[in-house]
């Protein structure tokens, strides 16, 4: 008895320390995109949001290694909070655990899923499970729920087997109906107020397309 | 006709009373343009309070064309009681000064004279109208620039800037065709009351009645489709994202024919009432 207790708790601590290990095709990814010292796109973004309409917009992405990801159009432009951090840098800035959960299908390829918890306080996110191309080292799919903003669901696509950087981004998340007071602005407001009380919250997607990437990479 | 109608020009801008109603309305679209920029933080903190949640913005939204929008709103109200006021007093200060009578002992026809005095009341109003809607664009683009258009009607609609400037321009024209609607319903209710103050009341409750009555919901029927009163917000129309050029074209025509009814009612009526 004495001796099963001991085996169960050595168990316990066993899966306890090699679930905080990092997963390994997680940092080959990472460092695969730890190679790019900076990059510009062209971004084309198509909103997909019930009550929101918006002609396509264009924009200039700028991100340069260690510095916040810049942007600059003609127009104004709504840019998601998430699904433009190629690096994984906001996922991995503090320290975390991972959790291999196996293989999932998308299509008719299988992906490894990892859980990404983060252990420090300061992390703006409770746990992230994204889906990992082991072969091709890249990040096909992550889930983020966030601790503020609700969740995000991101889905990439590249066009070939070389690149490193998606082509096309989908940002799927939730979103809560706007409240206008009524009379505020426009007509027919008071009978929108009506219905948006009934709507709730919403799902929105939104359809990110890169074009001519200019990378500066140390390979 | 001709020099009637030369006439009527001649004698609405030689009263300054034009002139104290040009520069009333200059300054409440200045006043306007003012607080609309103020009033413009406000809405677009309000409009995208839930999408800042979930997104970064580049860009400002407040710029000219929101501002020229904010304008429009307000100004289909001011606008038209002073015009009635202006373009009513053409006839009542004619009743008023006894000029009426001397008019009709020369060998002129009634029909005519009055035709002219509506032609000249709608061409006055288009005059306005249209520089009012110089001084919002230029005045709007000086000082704010110009820039994409957000207006919430049916959710959140955002309108490219180019785009935007002719949504405003074809709302501007749709609005001019209500203003002179209500200009040519102040001159008939001239012809009817005669006096000045008798009318001008009666104008200014037309007015604020039609608004009223055009956010009461009379439901999906015939009456709410026809109702004068339902086509003074077609300049609306061009905020839809997808604009209904149907139902334009439809509100439009519609408020043609009232202008033209209640205009024949005014002629019919100079026509067959004593002049004294």
């Amino acid at each position: 008895m004495k001796r099963a207790a001991i085996l169960f708790i050595f168990q316990i601590l066993w899966m306890g320390l090699s679930a905080q290990e990092i997963d390994a095709d997680l940092l080959k990814v990472k460092s695969r995109l730890d190679s790019i010292l900076s990059f510009s796109t062209q971004l084309k973004l198509e909103v997909d949001i019930s009550f929101i309409n918006m002609p396509v917009k264009k924009a200039q992405m700028y991100y340069a290694k260690g510095k916040k990801v810049k942007f600059s159009s003609d127009d104004f432009v709504m840019l998601p909070k998430r699904g433009l951090d190629f690096s994984l840098n906001s996922l991995l800035e503090y320290s975390f655990i991972t959790v291999d959960r196996g293989l999932e299908q998308r299509g008719a390829k299988m992906y490894k899923a990892i859980n990404i918890i983060p252990t420090d306080k300061r992390a703006d996110f409770s746990i992230a499970t994204i889906l990992i191309d082991t072969k091709l080292k890249r990040v096909m799919e992550s889930e983020i729920n966030t601790k503020k903003d609700g969740s995000y669901v991101l889905s990439f696509q590249y066009n070939t087997d070389a690149r490193v950087l998606p082509d096309k981004v989908t940002v799927n998340f939730e979103i809560e109906k706007i409240r206008i007071p009524i009379n505020f602005m426009g007509k027919d407001t008071e009978l929108d107020r009506k219905k948006m009380k009934a709507a709730g919250t919403k799902t929105g997607a939104i359809y990110l397309t890169m074009s001519n990437y200019q990378i500066k990479s140390v390979l | 006709m001709q020099y009637l109608l030369k006439a009527e020009i001649y004698k609405l801008f030689k009263q300054s009373k034009t002139y104290y109603a040009l520069g009333a309305l200059f300054s409440i679209e200045l006043l306007i343009l003012f607080s609309a920029y103020y009033q413009g933080t406000t809405i677009i903190d309000l409009l995208l309070e839930n999408l800042k949640q979930k997104f970064y913005f580049e860009g400002t939204l407040l710029n000219g064309n929101l501002l020229i929008y904010l304008i429009l709103n307000t100004l289909w109200f001011h606008l038209p009681l002073i015009l009635m006021i202006v373009v009513s007093g053409t006839l009542t200060s004619e009743y008023k000064d006894r000029t009426l009578q001397t008019i009709m002992l020369q060998p002129v026809s009634k029909w005519k004279y009055i035709f002219s005095k509506y032609l000249v009341a709608i061409g006055f109003t288009l005059l306005v109208v249209g520089l009012l809607a110089a001084s919002s664009f230029g005045l709007s683009y000086a000082f704010f620039g110009k820039g994409d258009l957000v207006v919430y009607l049916n959710g959140l609609n955002f309108f490219d800037a180019t785009d935007a400037i002719k949504r405003l321009q074809w709302s501007f024209l749709s609005g001019a065709l209500s203003m002179v609607f209500f200009s040519v319903a102040s001159l008939t209710i001239a012809i009817l009351f005669k006096e000045a103050t008798k009318t001008w009341i009666v104008s200014a409750f037309f007015l604020i009645l039609s608004n009223i009555l055009l956010k009461v919901d009379f439901g999906d029927n015939w009456f709410n489709q026809l109702f004068f009163a339902k086509l003074n917000d077609t300049w609306q129309y061009f905020f839809y994202y997808t604009i209904n050029w149907q139902q334009v074209i439809f509100n439009s025509v519609l408020s043609f024919a009232y202008c033209m009814l209640f205009m024949g009612a005014g002629i019919y009526w100079f026509h067959k009432k004593d002049i004294g």
